[in-house]
C-alpha cells in the first residue's frame, strides 16, 4: 500500500491512498493540481511539507530515478520516447544495475517478452520515430513494467487514442491490475473512468474534493464536483436551421499510400464531423484541403468553382482555415505575445502598403477577441505559453476567426482542455455555424461528434466508410464502421 | 485591475528597458565602465574622430552583424559571410585586373553576393538542409572561389578615388562605410521591429512549422534573408577592399565567428525568436570600445579576443546563475515554512 | 533476394555502406587521374594527416550526438601541440608516454571547462565554445609569448614518430599514428554502441526531455561528451606536433569547422541523436583524401582545391538527405502494402 500526503502551492492538504491491484481514477479540470501531484509522486518535484509512504515506509525522492527504484513510474499524454532508438532500447535504456555493457540479445528477448505480456503486436527492433502515439505509449508501459512497477500513473493516456486503441489500453490496464499493480488513471473522459476505475478522486483548485468507490458516484455528480457548479447541459445538441448552399465539395480526393477516393461536401452553416480511429487519415485529408500536403488526384470545389490548392496560402485565399490539433507544435509560438499570435494569419490586414505594422489596430483586434471568446489573460502582451490550455486554444481560434473563413476545419478542437473550456469551444463552433460558416470537425471524442454534427463522415485507414446523419447516428453504429465491422461480419 | 481593462501591460519601450536590466544589465555596466576607463586613459577617446575611427576599423564586421542578427532571430545561421566577403573582394580585384571599369565591377560583385546568397537559400529552403551545414560547406566553397580568382597574388593599385572612398570622410566627418552602416541600421530596425516582414522573422524563428500552418511564406522570408546576407556581405567585402586598398585570398578570413560572437553577445538567442537589433548594437559598441580601450592599454589583439570570449560566456552565465540562485533560495524558503 | 536484404538494413548501416562506396569511387577516380596515385607514399601521407582529423572528428561526433557542438577543438589542438612541444623541447628526455598523457589530460581539462558551462550552467554550447575558441587561443598566445616551436629543437623520438611503422602490408606502411587513431576511433565506436552509458549519448541527443523523465543524468552525459572531445583533441594536438614540428600560434586554426564538416559528411545528424562514430571517421578520411588528392590533379590549379571541397561537401549532404528521404518513403509505402494484406494487425500512422 502506498500513501501520499503533499503540500505545495499548487496542491494543498492533499492526501491519497492507493492499494495494490486497484485502478484509482483522478479527475479534475485543468489546473486542478493533477500534474503537480504526478510530478511529486515521480520525484520531478519535491513536496514542501507532508510525507509520502511506500509500503508503510517514508520516502523522499530527489529525482525520477529514485521514484523508479521504488517502483513508481508514469506514462504521459504525449509519450516520451527516444525517436532515434529502437523499441527494445527505449524500454531498457534507463535501467540501473545491469552492468556496464549492453547485452543486445537479452535486450531484444526481454523486450519481446514484455510486449507479449501486454498482448499487443509491436516489433522490438523498430525505430521509435515511426511509431504511432498508441504504439509509443505501449513502449512506455513496457518500460514501466520492465522496471517492476508497483504504482503506474497514467496521465490522460487516452486523449490521443482512438476508441479501438483505448480498448486495447484498457485491456492492458486490467491485465496489470490483475497482476497486483496499482494504477492511477487520470482522464478527462468520464465514460472511461466509469468503465475501468475502482475508486475515483476529484481534485479542484489544488484541493481534494472527494474519494469514493466508483459505484457510489454518477457522471453528473462528478462533473459538478469538478467544476464546482451544476453540470448543466454540456453536450446538448443545438438546433440549427438548414441551408443548402454548397460551400465545399470534395470528389475522389486521393493521396497515394495515405488515403483514397474521399468524397464529401459541406453546406454553409453546416457542421460536418469526421469520426474514425487514430490512423484513419482524417488529418491527412484536412491537410490536403488546406494545401500542406496536396492530394495526388481528385477535385476540390469551393462554392461551385473547381480550385487548385498547392499551399496554405492558396487555401487561405479561398477562405479555408485549419485549426490544428497540435497547439504546441503547429498552433502557436509559445514565447510570443498573445497579440502577435492572434494576428499572424491575417497580418496583412494590419500592414500598411509598404508593410509597416499598425500596432494599435493589432491590439484592438486582440482585445476584441479576448472579449468575444472570453480569453482569460490579464493583458494581450502576455506570452501565450503562460496561458492555460483552454485559453491557448481560444487564441488559436482568434487567429483563424480573424481570417473570416467561409470553411473552417477544426482538428480535435477540445483535446486536453477542461470541461468548462470544452463547452465554450462548442458554443463558439455552434455560433459560427449559425452565422453561415461551413465547419468540418475532426474528433475522436464520440460524444462530442454526436453533439456537434449535422452529418458524420466515418473513415478507416484512408478509406471513407460511410456518412451518417447527425441526429440518427449512435456511438455504436459509428464505432462499428470505424473498426471495419460491417453488420454482416458482426452477425457472422 | 486597470491594466486588465486596458489589456496592454507595458509599452514596448518599457518592456525593452526591463529586458535590458534582466539580460543586458551586466553588459551595460561593462560598457559604461569601459567608456569611463578609456576616457580617463586617453584625452582623445571621447572625440568624434576617435569614435569614428573605432567604427571604421571593424566596419565590415559590424555591417554584416546587422543582417546576421535577423538571420539568427529567424533561427538560422550563415557561416559563409566572411568567405563571401573574401569572394566579393577578390572578384572585384579580378575584374579590376581584367580592365573592367569600377562602375561596372561593383554591381557585378553585388550580383555575385546575391547569387551566393540565393545558392545558400536554395539548399536551405528547397532542399531543406540545415543552414549550419549548408553555410559551413560554403564557408569553404566561397573561400575557395576567392582563392581561385586571385591565387596567391595581392591585387593593389586601385584608383586613388576608390581607396579614398574607403578611407576618407565623405559627408562631414563620416566616411562612406559608416554612412552605409547607419543607413542599413535604420532600415533594418524599421524592417525587423515595425513591419510585417519583421514579425514573420520572429514568428518563424519561434516556431517554423506553426508559421507554415498559418500561411506564412516561410521559405520566401528565409530566402530573402539569405540573399540579403549574401548581398550585404559582398558589399562589406567591397568596403574592405576600398579601406585596405588591397585584396588577397584571405580577406576577412575567420570573421564569421567574430560576427556571430557580436550578435550573440547582444542577447539574441541562438535558438531563434528572441533578441533585438538594439541588443546587437549594444554588443557592437561594447566590443569596439573594449578593443579600443585594451589597445590603448597595449593589450594584444589576441588577448582582446580572449576577453571578448569570456564576456560572451559571462553575459549568459550571470543571468543563469542569478535565476539558479533565486530558485535555490525559493526552495529553501518554502522548505522552511 | 539481394535487394530485399539490403533494404532491411538499418539506415545507419546503409549510410556507412554508401560512404564506403563513395570512398572507393573517389579512390578509383583519382587513380585514373593521378600518376602513381596508388603508391605507398601517397597512402602514408594521407593516412598520417587523416589520423589527426579523424581523432578530432570522433570527439566532435560525441558532442554533436548529444545535440551540442564544440567550436573550441581547433584551439585545444593548437594549445596542446604548443604546450607539449614546449615541454619536450625543454626536457628532451621526458618519457613519451608522459608527454602523450599530458596532452590528453590538458585537452580533457579544456573539455571539462566547456562541459561545465554547457551542462551545469546551461549555456548553449555554441556560445560557450565560441567563447572558449577565443579564450583557449588566447592562453596559447600568452603562453607562447608569440614564439614558435621549431622542428630543430624537438627531440628525435617525436619527429620519428610519424614515420614509425607498426607493420606493412606489401608496400603500404601502417604508421603508428594512423593505427593509434583507428584503434581509438574503433574503441569509441564500441563504447557508444556497446556500453550502457554510451547509448545514453544517443538518448540525450535524441530527446532531451525524455532523457530527464527516464532518469538519465543528461548533464553528466553532456559533460562527459565535452571531456572526451577535449581529450581526443589533446591527443590530436600531440600528433599535430609530431607531424608538423613547427608550431605557431595559429596551429589548428579552422579545425573546428573542418571537424564539423567531417562529422556531417559522415552522416551524423547535426541536431543530435543519430549517426555513427565510424561514419564520422570515414567522413574525416573522405574530406582528408579529397583535400590531399585534389592538390595533385595535374590539370587543375591547386587553388581550386578548397572551392571543390566545399561544393563536394554540400553535394554529399544534399544527396544523403534526398536518398534518406526516398528510402524512408519507400519503406513507408512498403509497410503500407504489407499492412493492406493484413489490415487488422496495426493502425498505421497519422490521424
Amino acid at each position: 500500500m502506498s500513501k501520499y500526503f503533499g503540500m505545495t502551492e499548487a496542491l494543498k492538504d492533499f492526501s491519497l491512498d492507493i492499494h495494490p491491484g486497484e485502478i484509482h481514477a483522478v479527475v479534475g479540470e485543468n489546473g486542478a493540481g493533477k500534474s503537480t501531484m504526478i510530478k511529486i509522486m515521480t520525484g520531478v518535484y519535491q513536496c514542501s511539507s507532508g510525507e509520502m509512504l511506500v509500503h508503510g515506509e517514508r520516502v523522499l525522492f530527489h529525482g525520477t530515478g529514485d521514484a523508479q527504484a521504488r517502483g513508481i513510474a508514469a506514462i504521459y499524454q504525449e509519450p516520451m520516447v527516444f525517436p532515434d532508438l529502437d523499441v527494445a532500447e527505449n524500454i531498457f535504456l534507463s535501467h540501473r544495475g545491469l552492468g556496464p555493457f549492453v547485452n543486445w540479445r537479452r535486450t531484444y528477448a526481454d523486450a519481446r517478452k514484455l510486449i507479449a505480456r501486454l498482448g499487443v503486436t509491436l516489433e522490438e527492433d523498430r525505430n521509435a520515430n515511426g511509431l504511432t502515439l498508441a504504439e509509443q505509449q505501449t513502449v512506455e508501459i513496457a518500460r514501466a513494467l520492465s522496471l517492476d512497477v508497483k504504482v503506474l500513473i497514467m496521465d490522460e493516456p487516452t486523449s490521443s487514442l482512438s476508441a479501438h486503441e483505448v480498448e486495447k489500453l484498457m485491456g492492458i490496464a486490467r491485465t496489470l491490475r490483475a497482476e497486483g499493480v496499482a494504477i492511477i488513471f487520470i482522464s478527462h473522459r468520464l465514460e472511461e473512468v466509469f468503465q475501468i476505475a475502482d475508486r475515483v478522486t476529484v481534485l479542484r483548485d489544488g484541493r481534494l474534493i472527494s474519494t469514493r468507490p466508483i459505484g457510489d458516484v454518477t457522471a453528473d455528480g462528478l462533473i459538478s464536483e469538478m467544476v464546482g457548479r451544476d453540470a448543466g447541459e454540456f453536450f446538448a445538441r443545438s438546433e440549427r436551421k438548414k441551408r443548402d448552399k454548397l460551400a465545399l465539395d470534395v470528389r475522389d480526393l486521393t493521396l497515394d499510400g495515405v488515403f483514397s477516393s474521399v468524397s464529401f461536401n459541406v453546406n454553409e452553416g453546416e457542421v460536418l464531423c469526421f469520426a474514425g480511429l487514430v490512423g484513419a487519415r482524417r488529418t491527412d485529408v484536412a491537410l490536403s484541403i488546406f494545401g500542406v500536403r496536396p492530394a495526388d488526384s481528385g477535385e476540390i470545389a469551393v462554392g461551385s468553382e473547381i480550385v487548385r490548392i498547392r499551399s496554405p496560402q492558396d487555401a487561405m485565399k479561398l477562405g479555408i482555415a485549419y485549426v490544428s490539433e497540435d497547439r504546441r507544435k503547429l498552433g502557436l509560438a509559445m514565447t510570443m505575445p498573445v497579440v502577435a499570435n492572434a494576428t499572424l494569419a491575417t497580418l496583412r490586414k494590419y500592414m500598411s502598403k509598404i508593410g509597416l505594422l499598425n500596432r494599435g489596430r493589432e491590439i484592438e483586434m486582440a482585445l476584441r477577441y479576448r472579449r468575444r471568446l472570453n480569453i482569460r489573460t490579464p493583458d494581450v502582451d502576455r506570452e501565450v505559453g503562460d496561458l492555460s490550455g483552454g485559453n491557448q486554444q481560444k487564441v488559436m481560434l482568434a487567429k483563424w476567426l480573424d481570417a473570416e473563413p467561409r470553411i473552417l476545419i477544426f482538428d480535435e478542437p477540445t483535446r486536453g482542455i477542461d470541461v468548462g473550456a470544452k463547452a465554450e469551444v462548442h458554443s463558439i463552433i455552434n455560433g459560427l455555424a449559425e452565422s453561415g460558416v461551413a465547419i468540418i470537425v475532426i474528433s475522436s471524442d464520440l460524444p462530442e461528434v454526436l453533439a456537434l454534427a449535422d452529418r458524420i463522415v466515418v473513415m478507416r485507414e484512408g478509406q471513407q466508410m460511410g456518412v451518417f446523419d447527425g441526429e440518427t447516428a449512435t456511438q455504436e453504429s459509428i464505432i462499428r464502421l470505424a473498426t471495419g465491422q460491417s453488420s454482416n461480419e458482426v452477425a457472422a | 485591475m486597470s491594466s486588465t481593462d486596458i489589456g496592454v501591460a507595458k509599452r514596448p519601450l518599457e518592456k525593452a528597458i526591463s529586458h535590458l536590466s534582466d539580460w543586458e544589465g551586466f553588459l551595460l555596466a561593462v560598457l559604461v565602465l569601459t567608456i569611463i576607463v578609456n576616457a580617463s586613459m586617453s584625452d582623445v577617446f571621447l572625440t568624434v574622430n576617435n569614435q569614428i575611427n573605432l567604427f571604421q576599423l571593424s566596419i565590415e564586421k559590424i555591417i554584416v552583424a546587422l543582417i546576421m542578427t535577423l538571420i539568427i532571430i529567424n533561427a538560422e545561421i550563415d557561416l559563409s559571410v566572411a568567405s563571401m566577403m573574401g569572394l566579393a573582394a577578390c572578384a572585384f580585384g579580378w575584374l579590376f585586373l581584367h580592365g573592367v571599369p569600377i562602375g561596372l565591377a561593383v554591381p557585378i560583385v553585388l550580383l555575385i553576393g546575391v547569387l551566393g546568397g540565393a545558392f545558400n537559400a536554395f539548399f536551405i529552403t528547397v532542399m531543406g538542409l540545415p543552414s549550419l551545414v549548408v553555410t559551413l560547406a560554403m564557408l569553404i566553397g566561397y573561400r575557395g572561389l576567392a582563392r581561385v580568382l586571385v591565387e596567391d597574388r595581392g591585387i593593389t593599385d586601385f584608383p586613388a578615388w576608390f581607396d579614398a572612398l574607403g578611407q576618407q570622410p565623405l559627408i562631414g566627418p563620416f566616411p562612406l562605410s559608416l554612412l552605409i552602416f547607419f543607413a542599413l541600421l535604420a532600415f533594418l530596425v524599421v524592417v525587423l521591429h515595425f513591419t510585417g516582414f519583421g514579425r514573420y522573422v520572429y514568428m518563424i524563428g519561434n516556431n517554423k512549422e506553426m508559421a507554415v500552418y498559418s500561411g506564412v511564406a516561410v521559405n520566401r522570408v528565409k530566402a530573402t534573408l539569405f540573399i540579403a546576407s549574401g548581398a550585404i556581405s559582398a558589399l562589406a567585402g567591397l568596403l574592405f577592399a576600398a579601406r585596405v586598398g588591397a585584396v588577397r585570398g584571405d580577406v576577412a578570413l575567420g570573421f564569421e565567428l567574430d560576427i556571430i560572437t557580436m550578435v550573440l553577445l547582444g542577447g539574441i538567442s541562438i535558438f531563434g525568436g528572441r533578441g533585438t537589433l538594439f541588443g546587437a548594437i549594444f554588443a557592437i559598441l561594447i566590443v569596439l570600445n573594449l578593443r579600443n580601450g585594451m589597445a590603448l592599454a597595449n593589450i594584444t589583439h589576441h588577448l582582446q579576443t580572449g576577453v571578448i570570449g569570456v564576456l560572451l560566456i559571462l553575459s549568459v552565465l550571470l543571468p543563469n546563475l542569478r535565476s539558479m540562485l533565486r530558485q535555490f533560495r525559493e526552495t529553501r524558503a518554502s522548505a522552511r515554512s | 533476394m539481394n535487394r530485399w536484404s539490403l533494404a532491411d538494413l538499418s539506415p545507419q548501416a546503409l549510410r556507412l555502406l554508401a560512404l564506403l562506396a563513395v570512398l572507393v569511387l573517389v579512390i578509383l577516380f583519382f587513380g585514373t587521374q593521378i600518376e602513381r596515385y596508388y603508391s605507398a607514399r601517397m597512402f602514408n601521407r594521407v593516412s598520417t594527416s587523416v589520423a589527426i582529423m579523424a581523432l578530432i572528428a570522433t570527439g566532435q561526433a560525441l558532442v554533436v550526438l548529444t545535440r551540442n557542438i564544440d567550436l573550441s577543438v581547433g584551439s585545444i589542438v593548437g594549445f596542446t601541440a604548443y604546450a607539449v612541444g614546449g615541454v619536450v623541447t625543454r626536457y628532451p628526455d621526458l618519457n613519451p608516454m608522459f608527454a602523450i598523457g599530458a596532452a590528453v589530460l590538458a585537452g580533457a581539462g579544456f573539455g571539462a571547462f566547456n562541459g561545465l558551462f554547457v551542462a551545469y550552467a546551461r549555456i548553449p554550447a555554441i556560445i560557450v565554445t565560441l567563447g572558449t575558441l577565443a579564450l583557449f587561443r588566447t592562453f596559447l598566445v600568452e603562453y607562447s609569448d608569440a614564439k614558435s616551436i621549431i622542428t630543430a629543437d624537438l627531440p628525435e623520438w617525436i619527429l620519428a614518430l610519424p614515420r614509425t611503422n607498426l607493420f606493412s602490408i606489401g608496400n603500404l606502411d601502417i604508421r603508428l599514428t594512423f593505427a593509434v587513431a583507428v584503434v581509438v576511433v574503433v574503441a569509441v565506436h564500441l563504447a557508444v554502441t556497446r556500453l550502457r552509458i554510451g547509448r545514453k549519448f544517443y538518448a540525450v541527443g535524441s530527446n532531451p526531455e525524455a532523457a530527464v523523465v527516464a532518469g538519465i543524468n543528461s548533464r553528466r552525459i553532456i559533460f562527459l561528451a565535452f571531456v572526451a572531445c577535449g581529450a581526443l583533441s589533446g591527443l590530436a594536438g600531440f600528433m599535430f606536433l609530431s607531424r608538423f614540428g613547427n608550431i605557431t600560434v595559429v596551429a589548428g586554426l579552422g579545425f573546428e569547422l573542418k571537424s564539423v564538416a567531417a562529422v556531417v559528411v559522415g552522416g551524423i545528424n547535426i541536431f543530435g541523436g543519430s549517426g555513427t562514430v565510424i561514419g564520422a571517421m570515414i567522413g574525416a578520411v573522405l574530406v582528408g583524401l579529397l583535400d590531399a588528392s585534389l592538390v595533385r590533379l595535374p590539370y587543375m590549379s591547386e587553388f581550386w582545391r578548397e572551392a571543390i571541397l566545399g561544393f563536394l561537401i554540400l553535394a554529399a549532404v544534399a544527396i544523403d538527405s534526398v536518398l534518406m528521404r526516398r528510402l524512408f518513403s519507400w519503406r513507408q509505402s512498403r509497410k503500407e502494402r504489407l499492412q493492406a494484406q493484413a489490415p487488422f494487425e496495426s493502425d498505421g500512422r497519422g490521424g
